[in-house]
């Protein structure tokens, strides 16, 4: 394991999260770069190419476009991954099972997410009538509150969620019937096919010369 | 003065960060455009009239947002000479401009570059997952962080820098470069890749020697593969979310029943 602080981990979270709308848009908030980031992180880049791979295939329109905020699946990755390689490295079936306890948490992450761009219109018109006022050093210090605000309740989310979802995770995994862990295990090679599906949904419109008109 | 443009282009990455329900984007031009307006408005009452100019509501794909802010310094500059009078017109050319280029930048690096150059990198994860040394397999995702990037980065660049030198003639640029025709041909380039993909992915787990019924006792596994495939184009309309929890309680279903 490379890193083990959670501190950090959560850190490093928040910013491949910032990286979905708020700074940059590099990609690498994709689920097909920070789930394999994280597991290398944690040793097993394995588990977090798999998952990376799963989450980027079927969740492959989740972006935002406009006003749209779609469910945020780099925190699917990211918290599958963690949960996964922190206490089963290397064990399919709770991969698939941390991915499926980690989709609730991006949903409500959402609901942060919008929360969060609620609050920004205040900020927006403290920026505003800053400049009405000639204050005009209130466009950098809004936009980069903002930014750090952002990151912040990212980072807090992470720190939350990757600490008290592993320690459940950690004790319902267990649990379970040995037949839903045998599913488990099919859907570690099922879910890609299933990705494969969805992805191959998206072409339904694509024009083929010769074919199309 | 290019160091003032390299600062706008360096400060666009940062276009998104106040975000807000009410108008989207605003701040962020502002923000980008603030190092350029200190420049060339000297008089502090013309400036902060500027400023007020760029309060408004603004929305389009951040990547494309280099083009508007390029013409908009153009524009600026020439009312701040007095050689352009109507300042309205500020806000009807990024209005009139945001629309056609967020639908561009959405469909192309959104919906095309973006997918492709992750099903390049998906490719990549099921070869190393079987086929080639795992030791390398961090190659995977660093040739998609790549691939993107090395597209993504020049193009922000050259549409800021073009733009500030054509000015109005960019949009016929644009309309010249044909990007439907682009997006199509990286298209076609990302259904092979992923019909690809699917090929080795069924060939290395579906037909394989290995998990030939792994499924299921009674159903070979390349049959598995090929309803769970045909079902999830089928019913591709439905949320991704829905299907994928279906896929897993189909998957407990069969280990449950013992198929």
């Amino acid at each position: 394991m490379i890193i083990e602080n959670l501190v950090i981990l959560a850190l490093i979270a928040a910013l491949c999260s910032a990286d979905v709308t708020a700074f940059g848009q590099f990609m690498i908030c994709r689920p097909i770069f920070c789930a394999p980031l994280f597991g290398w992180l944690m040793g097993d880049i394995a588990t977090g190419l798999w998952i990376g791979m799963i989450v980027e295939m079927v969740w492959i329109n989740a972006i935002p476009m406009g006003a749209a905020v779609p469910i945020d699946i780099a925190s699917i990755s990211i918290n599958a991954t963690f949960w996964a390689c922190k206490y089963y490295p290397g064990i399919q079936e709770a991969a698939i099972c941390a991915l499926i306890f980690a989709v609730p948490f991006a949903y409500f992450y959402k609901e942060i997410d919008i929360g969060g761009r609620n609050w920004n219109i205040g900020l927006m018109r403290w920026v505003e009538r800053g400049v009405h006022e000639g204050k005009t050093w209130r466009i950098n210090t809004g936009l980069f509150l903002s930014l750090f605000l952002f990151i912040l309740r990212a980072f807090i989310f992470y720190l939350i969620v990757m600490y008290l979802g592993g320690k459940v995770f950690q004790l319902i995994y267990p649990m379970m019937p040995a037949f839903v862990i045998a599913g488990f295990k099919k859907a570690w090679y099922l879910l890609p096919v299933f990705g494969f599906g969805a992805v191959l949904y998206n072409f339904k419109n694509i024009r083929i010369p010769f074919i199309n008109r | 003065m290019f160091k003032i443009y390299g600062k706008m282009f360096f400060k666009a990455f940062f276009i998104q960060a106040l975000w807000n329900f009410e108008r989207l984007q605003n701040i962020g031009f502002l923000f980008v455009l603030k190092p350029f307006l200190d420049k060339v408005y000297l008089n502090p009452d013309r400036r902060k009239e500027a400023m007020i100019r760029h309060l408004g509501f603004f929305n389009t794909h951040p990547y494309m947002a280099n083009i508007i802010l390029a013409m908009v310094s153009n524009i600026e500059k020439e009312i701040a000479s007095d050689k352009r009078q109507a300042a309205a017109d500020v806000n009807f050319i990024k209005n009139a401009m945001a629309g056609p280029l967020a639908a561009i930048g959405d469909s192309f690096f959104w919906g095309t570059l973006r997918p492709v150059t992750a099903f390049l990198s998906i490719f990549l994860v099921i070869l190393f997952a079987r086929v080639l040394d795992p030791a390398y397999s961090w190659i995977a995702p660093l040739t998609f962080l790549f691939l993107y990037n090395f597209v993504h980065i020049p193009i922000r660049y050259w549409m800021f820098f073009i733009s500030l030198k054509l000015d109005n003639e960019m949009l016929a640029l644009i309309a010249k470069l044909e990007f439907k025709f682009l997006g199509d041909i990286v298209r076609y380039a990302g259904l092979l890749i992923v019909l690809t993909s699917l090929i080795f992915y069924f060939k290395i787990f579906g037909f394989g020697p290995v998990n030939i019924n792994f499924f299921g006792t009674s159903v070979p596994d390349a049959l598995t593969f090929c309803v769970v495939l045909i079902l999830s184009i089928v019913f591709g309309r439905f949320s991704a979310t829905f299907m994928f929890y279906c896929v897993v309680l189909f998957c407990i279903l069969l280990s449950y029943l013992g198929i």
